[in-house]
C-alpha cells in the first residue's frame, strides 16, 4: 500500500543518530521482567504496587529515560544503594550485557504499557465527548454508531483507538455530517473511555492486544508505506511530516494514539490532497507500530569524545584507569573495544561495589555525573578503546 | 509372579543404569520392551524433555519427562506449572515404575471360567470392541439402554465432559464416580447453595484453622499445599491442626488438638459459642449475608431459634469439652485467638467429614467462617472461575437414547437414605442387587478400584457377580476388575493425552495439558479413543454426536475458546500473577500467538495454562442457596426432607418427619435438624477404641502400592515397610502389655485383622489408626499379599444425608496376638 501520510503527528524527521543504532533493541522487552525478578531487584523496588518499597517504585516515580539517562540515575545513586545491600545482607547482582540491555529495555518499557483508567471517568467522558450521540449503552444513547454494549470486552484501550482509527475516515464524514465536534482526546481519557465500555459491554470474550513489539512495530512502519513521507532511516521519499525529534516519543501508548487520533483530520486532508489510502491496522499492528516508534528514543545522542575525555580526568577517573599497569583499575585503552552503551553500563554497574570500596578507603566522594557526561565518556570510551 | 522386599532391593541396586544396560537381572522391577532396550543401547543417546501432567493422583502436578532417544528416563517437578511450582511427591517422581510395570495388562483379555481363577485369555481389539459394540447394539434395538451404567473414577474435565456426552448419546443416565466428591460436596450445598469446593486464601491468611484436613498428604492436591505451607512458615501464618492422629499436617502445624473422633462438629460448635458469646463475629457480614443467625418467623407465623441462640444455649465450653475430650480451656484460648485474629481461615476435611455425622460436622465447621464474613475477601474463602472453554457441540439424542436417558438414575438411593445425592456406593451396590428400580445389564468399570475401597465388600462383591456382563478399562488387574469378563487395556498416563483442569480447592483456574511422552509400549490404547472409537460403531445418532477422530481434537477444540477468550496465560517462567494483573489493568496480554496452532504449540511446549487473575464476585452471587446468604438454618435440607415426607407419604400415609429422620439417623429434633450441630455417632459402646485410617502420600488411596519403590517408602513416618502397622498411645500400650513390633489383633463386629503395634505418642489414647492402601489381595506382585485393609473391619456405615461412608464409624477391641 502506497502510503505517504502515515501517522503525521507522531513520526517526523529523525536525527542523523538513530540511523545507527548500537543497541539491539530486545525482541520482547517485557522479557526484562525475569532479570528483574531473578536478581532481586523486586525484593527493594516495585512496579504498579508489587514489589518491595525499600528503593522508589518503578512507575510511581516514572523516570525513565534513554539507556544512559536511567544508567546516569542508577550511578548517582551507588553508595546508597551499595549501603541498603549491605543492610539486607544482600550481594550486589552481576549482570551480563544481555540481561543489563533486557533490564533497561524493560524499566524504559513499562511507560509505553500505561496506567489503567477509571470506570467513572470513562462513564463520565462519553457524554463530554459526545460519544453517546452516536453510540449507545445500556438504554440511552444515539444510533448511528454500532452499540457499546454488544461489543466484546475490548480491554485494551489501543484496540478501541485502532478500531476508531480504521473507520477514521468514515466517521469524520459522520461527524461531519451531524454537525458534530471531532471529539479530541488525551491518553488518559482513551483508558478511562475503555475501562468503562469494559465494564459495561455485554460481550464474553476479552479482546487484549499483546504489548508492542518494536521490531514487529519496524516492520509495520516499513510495510505501510510511512517511509514514503517519514524520516527513520535518513532516506524519506518525501518529508511531509512534522519533526520527530521536537516531539516527546516515549510516552504511553494510548497517548501516543490518541495524538494520532486528534491529529486524523489533518491527515486525511492530506493524504486526499496526495490520493493516498487511509492505512488500516490489524491484529497487534498499531501497538507494535507505536512500541517501534516509543524505542526511538532509547538509545542517547552521540556524545563528544573531547568532553568525554575532560570528564574522564575531571571525575577522576583516569588515577585509576591508566594506560599500562599502573593504575589500580584495567587500562580501557587494553580492554575490548566498547560497541554499545549497555557494554559500558554493564561494566560499570558490575564493578561499583569494588570502586566505591577504593574510593571510600582513599577518602575520595563517589564521582556524580550527568546524562551528557555520561554519553561523553561513552563516546570517549568506545574511541579509546577502538583505538 | 510373587516378589519378597528382600529380593527387589537386590534387583533395585542396579537400578540407576537399568536402561541402558537392559536386561541385567532387573526384568521383574521394570519391563522395558526389548526394541526399546535395544533402541536405547544402540542410539545417538539424544536427550529430550517434555511437559506433561502426573496422572497418578487427584493432585495434576505439572511434571517434565527427561527421554533419551525417545524413552522416558526420569521425571521431576515442572517449576513452571503454578500448581506444583516444581515440587514433586513421592509417587509422581517414580511413575516411571507405572509405566515399566512388569503387572501391566498390555492386550486385551477375556476372562475364562469363574471370577478371581486368574484365567483370562489375550483377545484383539477388533474382537473386543466387536464384543462390546453387538452387546449395546442389541440394547438400543431392545430400547433399554439405561441398562448401561458406567462407573468412573474421579475423572474431572474434558474426560468427563466426553463419557457423560458418551452415556447421554447412547441413552444412559447412569454414569457415576465412585470417589467422595459427589459426597464431599453435600455441607457445602447446604451451607452456600452450590456444590463447588471453594477455594482457601491460604497465602494471605493470619491463622489457618483445620478441622481433620491433612492437606499436606490426603488433600487433593498435596503438593499444591505443600507449597503454600512453605509460604506460611515465611510469613509466619499460624497453623492449629485439629484431629485424633498427629498427621504429617499436624506435625508441621504450631499447633496440634487432639480431639475425639466423630466431634468435629461440637467443637466447631464450641469455638462459635466464643465468637458468639465474646461478639467477635463480623457483625455487618452476618446482618448483611446470613440466614437463621437470629431467631426467626416464617411465612406461617411458626417461631424458629436461630444459631446464635441454639449455639449459647447448646454449645458452652465445658459441655463441648465433656464431648470433644478438648479442654475448656482450649476451647476459650481457642476461640478468641480465631476471633481477635483478622484474616483467621477456618476449613475441613478428612476425618470431619468420614462419619455418619459428617454433613452437620462440616456445616458447623463453615458456620465459623460465616461468622467470621471469610467470603471474597483477603485470606478468606472463594470460587474460582471455571476455565472458558469452548463448548462441544450439541449431544445428538434419538428417541432411544431420549427414552434410556429419562429413565431414573439407577444408583439414586431407592429408599429415605441420601437425600442429598444421586450416588452413594451403597446404594449402587444395593439396588444392583435388588434390580431396583431395574436390572442392570452392562457394567463400564472406568479405572479405579471400588471393591478395595468399599466398606459393604461382601454385597458389592456380590453385585459384580450378578451384573451380567462388566468391561473394565484399566492398566492393571485389581481387586474389582477380577469380577470383570472383558478388560481393555488403556495407556498410561505417559502414553496418553487428557487435560487436568480446577484441581478442587486450587485457587486459581487452571488447565495442565498431559500429552503422550511416550508411543504406547504394549498394546494398550487411550481412554478418550476408545469411548470415541465406540461410538462410532454403534453408529446413528451415537456416532453423529463424537464428531472427532480422536480425545487429542476434543481437547484441542475445548482449547480453542481458552485462546480466543484471551484470558489467563501460558504457564511459562516468569508468567506469575503480579505480572499478568498488572498487564491486564492496562488492557494487555503478555503473550501473543499469531494462530491457534501457534497458542496450542506452545501450550504443549509449556504444560498449561492458568489465569490467576479472578473476577471479584459479589456476595449475593456467590450463595445460592433459597435465601441468597450464607445459611445457618439450611433451608435447603428442610425442603429436601419436606420433600421426601411427601413422597413417602404417597406410599405410606403413617410416615411422619420422626419416622424420617430416625431412618437418617438423625437424633436431632426441631429447627436444630436444618442448623449446624453435634450428632451422636452410633458406635458400638463395649468397644474401647475409635478405629481410624489415614493415607500416607506414597501411596495415596491405594493405587502406589503396585510400585516397589513405594511400597519401600510405604511407613517412612515410622519405618514400617510393605506392610501395615497400627498406632497406638503408650497410655494403652501399656494398659494392654503391647511393646513396639508386637502383633495384635483389631477386631470389629464384622471381622478382624493382624497387624503390628506401633506405640506412639502422636496419637491421642484410645483411637488406634491404621494406614489405608495395603491389604490388596490383587493388583500385581508387588501389591497382593502385603498388608491389610482396615476397610475390611469397617461396619457399614454411612452420612445419610450424603452417603459418604463412614470410615471413622467403628469401633473396635485389641488384643496380643499370640
Amino acid at each position: 500500500m502506497r502510503i505517504t501520510f502515515l501517522i503525521v503527528v507522531v513520526l517526523s524527521v529523525l536525527s542523523p543518530s538513530l540511523l545507527s543504532q548500537e543497541i539491539i533493541i530486545p525482541q520482547n522487552p517485557l522479557n526484562g521482567r525475569l532479570v528483574f525478578e531473578e536478581k532481586g531487584c523486586i525484593e527493594c523496588h516495585s512496579i504498579g504496587g508489587f514489589g518491595g518499597t525499600t528503593g522508589p517504585s518503578l512507575t510511581r516515580d516514572l523516570y525513565f529515560g534513554s539507556v544512559l539517562e536511567l544508567a546516569t540515575i542508577i550511578w548517582n545513586h551507588t553508595p546508597q544503594m551499595n549501603r541498603k545491600f549491605r543492610q539486607m545482607t544482600i550481594n550486589r547482582p552481576q549482570l551480563t550485557e544481555n540481561e543489563m540491555l533486557d533490564l533497561f529495555g524493560f524499566l524504559y518499557y513499562l511507560r509505553y504499557l500505561g496506567e489503567p483508567g477509571s470506570v467513572a471517568k470513562g462513564k463520565k467522558l462519553l457524554e463530554i465527548k459526545g460519544c453517546s450521540g452516536c453510540h449507545s449503552i445500556g438504554a440511552s444513547g444515539g444510533s448511528i454508531g454500532p452499540s457499546f454494549e454488544n461489543i466484546q470486552q475490548y480491554a485494551s484501550p489501543l484496540y478501541i483507538v485502532q478500531t476508531m482509527w480504521n473507520h477514521g475516515p468514515a466517521m469524520q464524514e459522520q461527524l461531519k455530517k451531524s454537525g458534530v465536534k471531532y471529539p479530541i482526546l488525551t491518553g488518559q481519557d482513551i483508558a478511562d473511555i475503555t475501562m468503562y465500555i469494559r465494564q459495561a459491554t455485554m460481550g464474553n470474550d476479552e479482546i487484549r492486544m499483546a504489548p508492542g513489539n518494536p521490531n514487529k512495530g519496524k516492520e509495520v512502519f516499513d510495510n505501510k508505506g510511512c517511509d514514503n513521507c517519514h524520516l527513520t532511516e535518513g532516506k524519506a521519499k518525501r518529508i511531509l511530516a512534522p519533526n520527530l525529534r521536537k516531539l516527546e516519543l516515549k510516552k504511553s501508548v494510548t497517548e501516543t494514539a490518541s495524538s494520532m487520533w486528534n491529529h486524523g483530520p489533518m491527515m486525511l486532508k492530506e493524504m486526499k490532497k496526495e490520493s493516498i489510502d487511509w492505512p488500516i491496522f490489524v491484529n497487534n499492528e498499531m501497538a507494535d507500530l507505536i512500541a517501534y516508534l516509543y524505542f526511538l528514543g532509547f538509545e542517547d545522542k552521540s556524545g563528544d569524545k573531547n568532553r568525554g575525555e575532560r570528564t574522564f580526568k575531571d571525575k577522576s577517573c583516569n588515577s585509576c584507569h591508566k594506560t599500562g599497569r599502573e593504575g589500580k583499575g584495567p587500562d580501557l585503552t587494553k580492554i575490548k573495544k566498547f560497541d554499545s552503551p549497555i557494554k559500558m553500563v554493564q561494566l560499570m554497574w558490575n564493578h561499583a561495589s569494588e570502586m566505591e570500596d577504593l574510593l571510600i578507603s582513599q577518602n575520595k566522594p563517589w564521582p556524580t555525573l550527568d546524562t551528557g557526561d555520561m554519553c561523553d565518556l561513552y563516546a570517549y570510551l568506545k574511541y579509546i578503546t577502538q583505538k | 509372579m510373587e516378589i519378597k522386599r528382600r529380593d527387589f532391593l537386590k534387583l533395585f541396586g542396579g537400578f540407576s543404569g537399568a536402561l541402558l544396560l537392559g536386561g541385567c537381572g532387573l526384568d521383574e522391577v521394570l519391563e522395558v520392551p526389548a526394541s526399546w532396550v535395544n533402541k536405547v543401547k544402540n542410539g545417538p543417546k539424544i536427550e529430550t524433555w517434555k511437559n506433561t501432567i502426573c496422572g497418578l493422583c487427584s493432585g495434576g502436578c505439572g511434571i517434565q519427562v527427561r527421554l533419551i532417544d525417545g524413552l522416558p528416563v526420569h521425571i521431576k517437578g515442572n517449576p513452571n506449572y503454578p500448581v506444583n511450582q516444581g515440587g514433586m511427591c513421592p509417587l509422581g517422581i517414580n511413575a516411571l515404575h507405572h509405566l515399566y510395570n512388569p503387572d501391566r495388562i498390555q492386550i486385551p483379555m477375556k476372562r475364562v471360567g469363574n471370577p478371581l481363577t486368574g484365567k483370562w485369555e489375550p483377545i484383539s481389539w477388533e474382537d473386543a470392541f466387536k464384543i462390546i459394540s453387538q452387546r449395546l447394539i442389541k440394547l438400543r434395538r431392545q430400547n433399554i439402554t439405561h441398562q448401561l451404567v458406567i462407573l468412573g473414577s474421579g475423572e474431572r474435565g474434558v474426560m468427563k465432559e466426553l463419557i457423560s456426552r458418551f452415556a447421554s448419546a447412547y441413552g444412559s443416565p447412569n454414569y457415576y464416580q465412585f470417589s467422595s466428591l459427589p459426597n464431599d460436596v453435600v455441607p457445602y450445598l447446604l451451607v452456600h447453595g452450590q456444590s463447588q469446593i471453594p477455594s482457601y486464601d491460604f497465602l494471605n491468611a493470619k491463622i489457618i484453622l483445620s478441622f481433620g484436613s491433612n492437606f499436606l498428604e490426603e488433600g487433593f492436591s498435596p503438593i499444591y499445599y505443600t507449597k503454600l505451607y512453605s509460604h506460611h512458615r515465611e510469613q509466619q501464618t499460624r497453623y492449629i491442626q485439629i484431629e485424633p492422629r498427629m498427621s504429617l499436617t499436624a506435625a508441621n502445624a504450631d499447633s496440634w488438638v487432639p480431639i475425639r473422633p466423630g466431634t468435629y462438629g461440637a467443637l466447631a460448635l464450641g469455638l462459635a459459642y466464643v465468637l458468639i458469646r465474646e461478639e467477635l463475629y463480623n457483625e455487618d457480614f452476618v446482618t448483611k449475608y446470613t440466614f437463621g443467625f437470629e431467631d426467626w418467623i416464617d411465612k406461617e407465623s411458626k417461631k424458629h431459634i436461630g444459631f446464635r441462640n441454639y449455639v449459647l444455649e447448646n454449645y458452652y465450653p465445658e459441655k463441648v469439652s465433656e464431648i470433644t475430650g478438648v479442654s475448656s480451656e482450649l476451647i476459650l484460648e481457642l476461640g478468641r485467638e480465631l476471633g481477635n485474629t483478622p484474616r483467621a481461615l477456618v476449613l475441613g476435611g478428612g476425618g470431619a467429614l468420614d462419619n455418619t455425622n459428617g454433613t452437620f460436622s462440616m456445616m458447623a465447621i463453615q458456620s465459623l467462617n460465616g461468622l467470621l464474613g471469610n467470603y471474597e475477601r483477603k485470606g478468606g474463602i472463594y470460587f474460582i472461575d471455571e476455565p472458558p472453554y469452548s463448548k462441544l457441540p450439541p449431544v445428538i439424542e434419538d428417541s432411544i437414547a431420549k427414552n434410556g436417558n429419562k429413565k431414573e438414575p439407577h444408583a439414586k438411593p431407592q429408599d429415605i437414605s441420601f437425600p442429598l445425592t444421586n450416588f452413594s456406593i451403597e446404594s449402587f451396590t444395593k439396588n444392583i442387587l435388588r434390580d431396583n428400580p431395574y436390572p442392570i445389564d452392562t457394567l463400564f468399570l472406568f479405572r479405579g478400584n471400588p471393591l478395595f475401597h468399599s466398606i459393604n465388600h461382601h454385597e458389592f462383591v456380590d453385585a459384580l457377580k450378578k451384573t451380567p456382563f462388566i468391561v473394565s478399562f484399566d492398566s492393571f488387574i485389581n481387586e474389582t476388575n477380577e469380577y470383570a469378563h472383558l478388560i481393555l487395556p488403556v495407556n498410561t498416563f505417559l502414553e496418553d493425552w487428557n487435560e487436568s483442569s480446577n484441581i478442587p480447592s486450587v485457587g486459581f483456574s487452571h488447565i495442565g495439558i498431559q500429552q503422550p511422552v511416550v508411543e504406547p509400549l504394549f498394546s494398550t490404547r487411550s481412554m478418550g479413543d476408545i469411548f470415541i472409537d465406540l461410538a462410532k460403531q454403534i453408529g446413528g445418532t451415537v456416532s453423529d454426536s463424537f464428531p472427532f477422530e480422536n480425545y487429542k481434537q476434543v481437547i484441542e477444540h475445548k482449547l480453542l475458546g481458552v485462546y480466543n477468550s484471551g484470558r489467563g496465560a501460558i504457564a511459562s517462567k516468569g508468567v506469575k500473577k503480579m505480572w499478568l494483573e498488572y498487564l491486564q489493568q492496562r488492557g494487555w496480554q503478555i503473550s501473543r500467538y499469531s494462530s491457534y496452532e501457534e497458542f496450542w504449540d506452545q501450550l504443549l511446549k509449556d504444560g498449561g495454562w492458568w489465569n490467576p487473575i479472578r473476577e471479584e464476585k459479589r456476595l449475593n452471587e456467590i450463595f445460592k442457596t433459597p435465601s441468597g446468604k450464607f445459611e445457618f438454618y439450611s433451608q435447603k435440607l428442610k425442603n429436601s426432607l419436606d420433600t421426601l415426607l411427601k413422597n413417602q407419604k404417597e406410599n405410606d400415609s403413617t410416615h411422619n418427619l420422626e419416622s424420617i429422620l430416625s431412618r437418617l439417623n438423625i437424633t436431632a429434633r426441631g429447627d436444630a435438624v436444618y442448623l449446624p450441630h453435634h450428632e451422636i455417632v452410633p458406635y458400638e459402646g463395649e468397644k474401647p477404641f475409635y478405629f481410624t485410617t489415614f493415607q500416607v502420600l506414597p501411596n495415596r488411596d491405594g493405587k502406589g502400592a503396585n510400585l516397589p519403590l513405594m511400597q519401600e517408602m510405604f511407613g517412612y513416618s515410622v519405618r514400617s515397610y510393605w506392610r501395615s502397622w497400627v498406632e497406638i498411645n503408650p497410655i494403652n500400650a501399656e494398659e494392654y502389655g503391647i511393646k513396639d513390633g508386637d502383633w495384635i489383633w483389631i477386631e470389629s463386629s464384622i471381622n478382624r485383622i493382624k497387624v503390628q503395634a506401633k506405640v506412639i505418642p502422636a496419637i491421642m489414647p484410645n483411637v488406634i489408626a491404621i494406614p489405608f492402601g495395603l491389604g490388596h489381595t490383587s493388583y500385581g506382585r508387588y501389591a497382593k499379599g502385603y498388608g491389610v485393609n482396615p476397610n475390611s473391619i469397617m461396619h457399614n456405615l454411612y452420612d445419610y444425608l450424603s452417603g459418604k461412608p463412614a470410615l471413622d464409624g467403628t469401633k473396635v477391641k485389641i488384643s496380643l496376638a499370640s
